[in-house]
């Protein structure tokens, strides 16, 4: 009897009926679950992985349902159900779990509110009760002071404390079935492994089956026992974890492990499943190299002692007040704590730390984005920006790319025009090879030529972020600063970036600036390594070492919260 | 206004001041507690607005002045044009209008400040006391008419935004853009066209009986005032009724399809529930802005109704007044309209306190 399945998934196809035609997002899925079984869902962006939780607890906004197939809980048929049954299904037998957990809780009711929402939605509790159960939830999840944390906003935790009371919501009617949709990819990776270790303990204390759906690899391989691939709609490989990770059958499984960065030689060119070479980059231009050399003894670039304090900025009558005693002065945050760092010509460092560490703060000020509150900035030698100086561009020759390329680029402007504005203004091309040369490099981030006469709404997030990657590499420059640049990318196109910037370092000597929360990318990419800490730098090296023998106890922490995949045993290449 | 409330999570998640994870039972546990923080923050803020307030006031008084001293010259209206030489000079005098012009103003600031706005040309008493009498007349046309349209308007918008391809959602829709496209005074002669002269069920003008309370005569307490003052209300109302329903289904359709939405419904919340403890809430703050802006602009401008219902309010007054160019009348109005902007801006304000507790106190 208890062998079961507890949910029983046959032949699921959900489609979206839009006025430009039918999408398969699901296509004839098939899995089943048993009671207590963690199941990790894979699958790059558009797979269908998404629509398929959603699809299981009945939740698909028109113009998609579910087309045909079966969805068995605890062998009872629930497409179809109608809605009030389907409802008090929800949060009952199946919860959910989203990404980010700032979008998802409600940031105008208190922590007590919403789990009392919850509680309402299927069973009757005095105001009390609500705040008893609520206080318990939390603490289940290991929350700090539950007892404060249930009157407080949302905005006023960290999103890992936001993360774990959405995960109390879910688990507040002891459920039978948690679907998790990227729960952790919005956290930072040591947020992630607390995360990772609470819902193992949970899921194992509580009996509770879990359905574990992300593009991570190394995450899923640490909390599944079953894994499927997921690919176009359709579950491609399907079956125990390790067999999965470490003897993958099919090759597009074969083609997304292959393209980790953790599973590759530092500084090797990443495999892309099928064999299809990279289109090249176009050559260096002659105009490119125009650039006065400067002190060519002195080394190439270099932060020297750079602070960077934020302060609230305040009016007149604010400031009188304050003068008066009325009103507190503004709390100043010391985001970048005297860094100082030196990087060589044609050299790749990497920037790691999480979020709030400082690192794009000092990236941004390597760019000239911010004006250091104290120390200076020199390239070549000659001191380009220092404290008190107003922000500006440092030079053509330093480009930056970071993370939301969406404001950065002109919503009205066709994205070939976006790319070749810079070179033509520039004199790197004239008008007449200004076509074909955002070709080339549209064609060397793994985007269709064709798409120049496109304007940047009609982008995925993942296609905007190469076009900025594209209009960056465009104007040729020695020393690239990138913050994030591949955090919004599927492994594949990740794999087709860092393979890009690795050419463009050995052919033209390119000096790259990786800032990262990744740290098998930076590992992949990067010589040497620089990990921030609450505004410092705690630790630099090249990255053999630090990786292998971190010194600081921070470094040592960071590194063992990378959940790791199981080594590979017969990846077959 | 599309992204109201996404800009707002946005601008906090990238300012990022994380507490580290070790020292989050401490500061949370202050936090919580620090109520002195956010009845100083509010002080702060109070205090602020006042000193703003007395700024734009006194900057008011002095364009409005200098405004109305352009236009006509009310000698003219005071005196007729056969009078003699000596008695206009006479006249001139004694209203002090052969003054230098700042020497004026400083004179009538001073006298504000004693609560004296001076006397009506046309009416022979104070202007303060002119106004305020008309005053009860606008104030509970405005309430009636900005009141009516939210209580009608956001549920309406509400449902048109939940339901967005339903028929009757697209009527509503439709029905707005008559709402704003269609002019004040034309659907206000349709009214008394259809209900005062053909039905002959409502009045076409006038206060009608009015009763005091609080020793102001009022028109909603007695049953034929409310008969009088259903048409301009409902006139006034028909603008603001479509502008609310179009914010609030805005409002709806972006938090109906958010993420905080969906983990309520995966929580198994009822859709009533959702719409009545998430959705009202989330689209409540840009609502009571604009509730705010319509009810000092109606209460300021509610000339165009006043004037087809005859309604004896401030509206025609003003009208009144810069037709015989009775220029205290005109001062004293345009700086009781600033004062009343300033004054609902701030109540706004503090219901945005009350509304989003982000703005109460950022983090640790």
């Amino acid at each position: 009897m208890t062998d079961a399945p507890l949910l029983e998934v046959t032949d699921l196809s959900t489609h979206f009926f839009t006025r430009a035609g039918v999408v398969k997002a699901v296509d004839g899925v098939s899995f089943s679950l048993r009671r207590g079984e963690v199941m990790g869902l894979v699958g790059e962006s558009g797979s269908g992985k998404s629509v398929t939780g959603f699809s299981i607890i009945g939740l698909i906004d028109p113009p998609g349902r579910v087309a045909a197939g079966s969805v068995k809980l605890e062998g009872r048929e629930i497409t179809g159900l109608p809605q009030e049954e389907l409802r008090a299904l929800r949060g009952k037998t199946v919860s959910m779990v989203f990404q980010d957990p700032l979008m998802t809780l409600n940031p105008v009711l208190t922590i007590g509110e919403q789990i009392r929402l919850a509680l309402e939605a299927h069973q009757r509790v005095s105001a009390a009760e609500a705040r008893r159960r609520a206080i318990e939830g939390l603490a289940q999840v290991r929350i700090p002071s539950p007892q404060a944390t249930v009157d407080l906003y949302p905005h006023q935790l960290s999103g890992g404390m936001r993360q774990r009371v959405a995960i109390a919501i879910a688990l507040l009617h002891r459920p039978k079935l948690i679907i998790c949709d990227e729960p952790t990819t919005a956290l930072d990776v040591s947020i992630q492994a607390e995360i990772l270790a609470e819902m193992k303990e949970l899921v194992a204390e509580l009996g509770t089956a879990l359905i574990w759906i992300s593009h991570d690899l190394a995450t899923v391989a640490s909390i599944a026992q079953h894994v499927a691939v997921m690919r176009l709609g359709e579950i491609v490989e399907a079956g125990p974890m390790l067999d999965v990770l470490t003897r993958p059958q099919h090759p597009y499984t074969r083609a997304l492990l292959d393209a980790l960065p953790s599973r590759a030689e530092p500084g090797t060119y990443l495999l892309r499943g099928g064999g299809v070479p990279d289109a090249a980059p176009p050559p260096r231009l002659p105009a490119a190299e125009a650039e006065p050399a400067g002190d060519e003894a002195a080394p190439y670039f270099v932060l020297d002692g750079v602070s960077k304090r934020f302060e609230a900025r305040t009016g007149a009558l604010r400031a009188m007040a304050e003068r008066l005693g009325l009103a507190k002065p503004p709390v100043s945050v010391l985001a970048v704590d005297s860094v100082s760092l030196t990087v060589r010509r044609g050299e790749a460092l990497g920037l790691v730390g999480e979020s709030g560490s400082g690192k794009s703060t000092l990236g941004r000020m390597a760019a000239g984005i911010y004006a250091p509150s104290a120390g200076t900035v020199r390239l070549s030698g000659r001191p380009v920006m220092s404290a008190g100086e107003t922000p500006r561009k440092l030079t053509t020759r330093v480009q930056t790319i970071f993370q939301d390329p969406f404001a950065s680029l002109d919503p009205r402007m066709r994205i070939g025009d976006s790319i070749s504005e810079g070179p033509r203004a520039h004199g790197l091309v004239g008008k007449a090879e200004a076509e074909a040369y955002v070709r080339d490099w549209l064609g060397a981030v793994g985007l269709d030529p064709a798409f120049a006469g496109r304007y940047p709404h009609q982008f995925s997030g993942g296609q905007r972020q190469r076009v900025a990657i594209a209009r960056a590499l465009a104007m040729q420059p020695d020393l690239v600063i990138c913050d994030e640049p591949v955090a919004s990318l599927d492994v594949s196109i990740q794999a087709q970036i860092l393979n890009l910037l690795m050419r463009l370092r050995s052919e033209l000597g390119l000096t790259l600036i990786f800032i990262s929360h990744d740290l098998s990318v930076v590992r992949h990419l990067c010589e040497r390594v620089a990990v921030m800490y609450r505004g410092r730098i705690v630790e630099e090296g090249p990255a053999a070492e630090v990786y292998d023998r971190p010194q600081h106890d921070y470094t040592k922490r960071l590194l063992a919260a990378v959940p790791v995949l199981p080594a590979a045993a017969a990846t077959g290449g | 206004m599309r992204r109201w409330w996404r800009a707002g999570r946005n601008e906090l998640s990238s300012r990022n001041l994380r507490v580290p994870f070790d020292r989050l039972a401490v500061t949370r546990g202050r936090g919580c507690e620090d109520h002195p923080g956010n009845v100083q923050l509010m002080l702060t803020h109070v205090i602020e607005r006042i000193l703003q307030a007395l700024v734009v006031m006194l900057v008011m008084s002095a364009l409005v002045f200098v405004g109305v001293y352009a236009i006509g010259n009310p000698i003219d209206v005071l005196i007729g044009p056969d009078v003699s030489q000596d008695i206009r000079l006479e006249t001139i005098a004694r209203y002090g209008l052969d003054r230098p012009l700042w020497e004026q103003y400083f004179t009538f600031l001073g006298r504000v400040l004693h609560g004296d706005f001076g006397r009506s040309f046309v009416f022979g008493m104070p202007v303060l006391e002119l106004i305020l009498s008309r005053l009860p007349a606008t104030l509970e046309l405005t309430v009636a008419a900005v009141v009516g349209a939210a209580l009608i308007g956001i549920p309406t918008g509400i449902y048109a935004g939940y339901r967005p391809d339903s028929a009757l959602a697209k009527t509503i829709m439709a029905i707005s853009i008559l709402g704003f496209s269609v002019p004040t005074f034309w659907i206000g002669l349709v009214l008394i066209m259809t209900f005062a002269v053909e039905l002959q069920i409502l009045p076409a003008g006038g206060r009608g009986d009015t009763a005091a309370l609080f020793g102001i005569e009022w028109s909603f307490l007695t049953a034929n005032g409310l008969s009088h003052m259903l048409l301009p209300a409902a006139n006034l109302a028909f603008f603001k009724l479509a502008l609310m329903t179009r914010l609030a289904r805005a409002g709806t359709r972006e938090v109906m399809l958010s993420d905080t939405v969906k983990f309520a419904r995966a929580a198994g919340l009822s859709e009533w529930t959702v719409l009545r403890r998430h959705v009202l809430r989330l689209i409540s703050i840009p609502l009571v802005t604009v509730f705010g802006l319509e009810f000092a602009s109606t209460l300021a401008f509610a000339v165009v109704t006043e004037t087809i219902f005859s309604w004896p309010g401030i509206g025609k007054l003003i009208i009144d007044s810069i037709q015989s160019l009775d220029r205290p009348v005109m001062v004293a109005y345009l700086m009781l309209v600033a004062f009343v902007f300033i004054m609902i801006n701030f109540v706004v304000d503090l219901t945005y306190f009350a509304l989003d507790p982000r703005l109460r106190k950022g983090r640790a």
